[in-house]
């Protein structure tokens, strides 16, 4: 009796018991350990909404292209197929539409806007791509004067000018990306006047395709491939002033290079982060370049090759993201380039994308736009993504030993995660415990920190032991000397012995 | 016993080629069963070195670490090694017979474990500044069994330098070739066992 009323007890209690967790997210959620391979990790981010014309009550979204997260949490929406710019507040409801504006009295649209930008005062700046015109409104979407095409004897006249992605700095200087120039960004003063090309990736031709080239035909060298710095298809801007830019068009070998011989070359990056001279300034201290997927096939499969950086977004913290056009993917590094955590997958499940072209970032919460799908997915961080974030931002603030806590709760949710026992690992060095210092960096794979680790801890048992290692020494020596004695000894003894023989 | 005193007569050997290889051979201070036990112990240490190097100098990926794989990388080039210099030099006028060759190629790996096992201990005593001392004798130890191998080459077959020279090019050369025909004759091997596999299959399935 009492077996069954505990039984029946038991049975109400499994029953009460909440399922298990189980990840719903449609997609893969890892991340990259030491060697590259990919390891399973909680999702760090969840699909929370869609965001589409119908949600907002205007009619649909066509082929929009670039979305910017503005002041006051507005999100700004280039909706190039409608021609139009979509305001939506931090509710996700519409705040405004901008469907064009008035010039000098007459009324003028927009005509396939593809880039925008908004500054900190509201300002917009719209690429006004099919116009080859960049449009700058007032925070009010007043029209406040228009920058045409560039001007300069270093630009051929027959030049289409067609800008679809471009920044503001403070000094309202402009950094335009434009279809076909592979010179890097055009710099345009704040009157709007061209100053020169920006950034420009530097060209390594191999020495493979320098032979040929040296011994082709000229017929055949025409029609080679031409060395010609990769084109930059995104741009942003931090708020220390630096540029961020990204490229999609780097060939599959060079990206296998990259990561296989864990390059920290800012020849061969897919994202760049410029200083104003134009250098490349971003650390890739990661176990891998910030190339997006590190681990993937050559060719032959649905999913081969390697990631095509479409957008990046910088967080005021400094931590970045990337956009992967090609497999929709998101992939956060720190300012260090150490891979935080990834999400988001090609599909047509809520957190799928078809053809993902921007992404930004909003309170937390992730916005990408989806250029075939006509809509907006926001993805909210999960526990583990916040507790992530969390102790990246409080290690950059110089918070260590909050830092190593957050890290702490982070490996509850994730034994796998490499950062997490590095972070540990650091706020134990400065608490000068060498012992489990080194052993949370080897569980990290950190040579060098393991290695500063110990050598303090060698001073420290050298030091502790100091006595003992003296006498260790003379021990040795004496013991050398007493046997090289007795061995020459004996060895006279034996030719003693050989002349009494003879 | 005569294992033991051979093997002590490397570490002279190691010190004086010249003259250690020409007894080596001609005063049969070697013996075979002493070389095929050097050749295990290089194999050994490599395993060793895999497996017990300082965390901060050892990149090996532990969780696939295959003992039967680091040993055929060390054993199989070693008698590739000896199978080409053989058959070159016995075209070429050399004196060495095969039992020669194998010989005197162990004896000059022997500073392959003479400087690897005490890089191990000290490999884990060392941080990353000091890794430059560990990277100096680690090619040393390489160096110094390449030049032995190259100077045994000479003795044994009693060539030049120059002869020598041309002759271990050609060795690497002929290792090279003899990988490829293995090669061959497997990947044909296979297709000869698939096809008549697959005329049984076809005759099991229509009877």
């Amino acid at each position: 009796m009492r077996f069954k009323r505990f039984l029946a007890i038991f049975i109400i209690f499994v029953l009460l018991c909440p399922a298990s967790a189980y990840a719903d997210e449609p997609y893969n959620n890892y991340n990259y350990d030491f060697w590259g391979s990919p390891i399973p990790a909680p999702a760090a981010y969840v699909p929370a909404r869609i965001v589409d014309g119908r949600s907002l009550g205007i009619n649909e979204f066509k082929k929009p292209s670039d979305l910017f997260t503005g002041p006051d949490n507005k999100l700004y929406v280039a909706d190039s197929g409608n021609n139009r710019i979509v305001v939506i507040n931090e509710n996700w409801e519409l705040d405004r539409i901008i469907e064009g504006f008035s010039k000098n009295g007459t009324r003028d649209s927009f005509n396939n806007p593809k880039g925008l930008f908004v500054t900190k005062d509201g300002e917009i700046y719209v690429a006004d791509t099919d116009n080859s015109r960049i449009v700058h409104l007032d925070a009010d979407g007043n029209f406040v004067r228009e920058i045409g095409p560039p001007v300069s004897e270093i630009i051929p006249a027959d030049f289409q000018y067609y800008p679809t992605a471009l920044v503001v700095d403070r000094a309202n200087r402009l950094y335009v990306v434009a279809q076909g120039v592979n010179q890097g960004l055009i710099e345009l003063d704040s009157q709007g006047m061209f100053v020169g090309y920006m950034g420009a990736s530097k060209v390594r031709p191999n020495m493979i395709d320098y032979f040929w080239k040296l011994i082709a035909t000229d017929e055949q060298r025409e029609r080679l491939e031409l060395f010609v710095p990769t084109e930059y298809n995104n741009v942003s801007i931090d708020n220390d002033g630096f540029i961020y830019v990204t490229t999609g068009s780097i060939a599959l070998e060079d990206i296998e290079h990259a990561i296989n011989t864990r390059s920290k070359d800012d020849r061969i990056a897919p994202v760049r982060k410029l200083n104003p001279t134009g250098t490349d300034v971003l650390r890739r201290n990661g176990y891998f370049p910030p190339v997006g997927d590190v681990y993937f096939r050559s060719r032959g499969y649905a999913e081969a090759g390697n990631s095509q950086l479409y957008d990046i977004c910088i967080e005021d913290s400094g931590i970045y993201s990337v956009l992967d056009k090609k497999k929709g993917r998101i992939f956060t590094y720190d300012t260090d380039g150490n891979l935080l955590y990834l999400f988001g997958g090609i599909g047509n499940r809520l957190g799928n994308f078809r053809d993902p072209v921007a992404l930004d970032v909003i309170d937390n919460n992730f916005v990408v736009l989806d250029f075939n799908m006509s809509q907006i997915t926001v993805f909210e961080p999960t526990e583990y993504g916040r507790l992530v974030r969390e102790a990246v931002e409080l290690h950059l603030t110089g918070k260590y030993d909050e830092s190593a806590a957050k890290w702490e709760q982070v490996l509850k949710f994730n034994a796998n995660c490499e950062l997490a026992y590095i972070g540990m690992g650091k706020a134990l060095l400065r608490k000068d415990d060498f012992r489990q210092a080194m052993k949370y960096f080897r569980l990290g794979n950190k040579r060098d920190y393991y290695s500063k680790a110990f050598d303090l801890y060698r001073q420290e048992v050298i030091g502790e032991n100091f006595g003992l290692v003296v006498l260790a020494i003379l021990v040795l020596y004496i013991g050398s000397k007493i046997l090289k004695r007795i061995r020459t000894r004996k060895r006279e003894e034996i030719k003693a012995m050989g002349k009494v023989e003879a | 016993m005569e294992v033991l005193r051979s093997l002590r007569y490397s570490l002279y050997l190691i010190f004086h080629p010249f003259d250690g290889f020409w007894d080596l051979k001609h005063e049969k201070r070697g013996n075979l069963k002493t070389a095929l036990i050097i050749v295990a112990m290089v194999g050994v240490t490599f395993i060793l070195r895999r497996q017990l190097t300082g965390f901060i100098l050892n990149e090996v990926k532990l969780r696939e670490l295959n003992v039967i794989v680091e040993i055929l990388s060390i054993v199989v080039p070693f008698f590739l090694w000896c199978v080409a210099n053989w058959c070159l030099t016995t075209l070429m006028d050399g004196e060495g017979s095969f039992k020669d060759i194998v010989i005197t190629s162990a004896y000059a790996l022997v500073p392959l474990v003479l400087i690897n096992i005490p890089l191990i201990v000290f490999s884990n005593i060392i941080t990353l500044e000091e890794a430059a001392f560990y990277v100096f004798f680690d090619i040393l130890s390489i160096v110094w069994a390449g030049l032995l191998l190259f100077l045994g080459t000479s003795v044994v077959h009693q060539y030049s330098l120059g002869k020598t020279f041309l002759t271990c090019i050609c060795v690497v050369i002929g290792m090279g070739l003899i990988i490829f025909i293995a090669l061959l004759f497997f990947s044909l091997l296979q297709q000869m066992f698939s096809f008549f596999y697959t005329i049984y299959k076809e005759i099991a399935l229509r009877l």
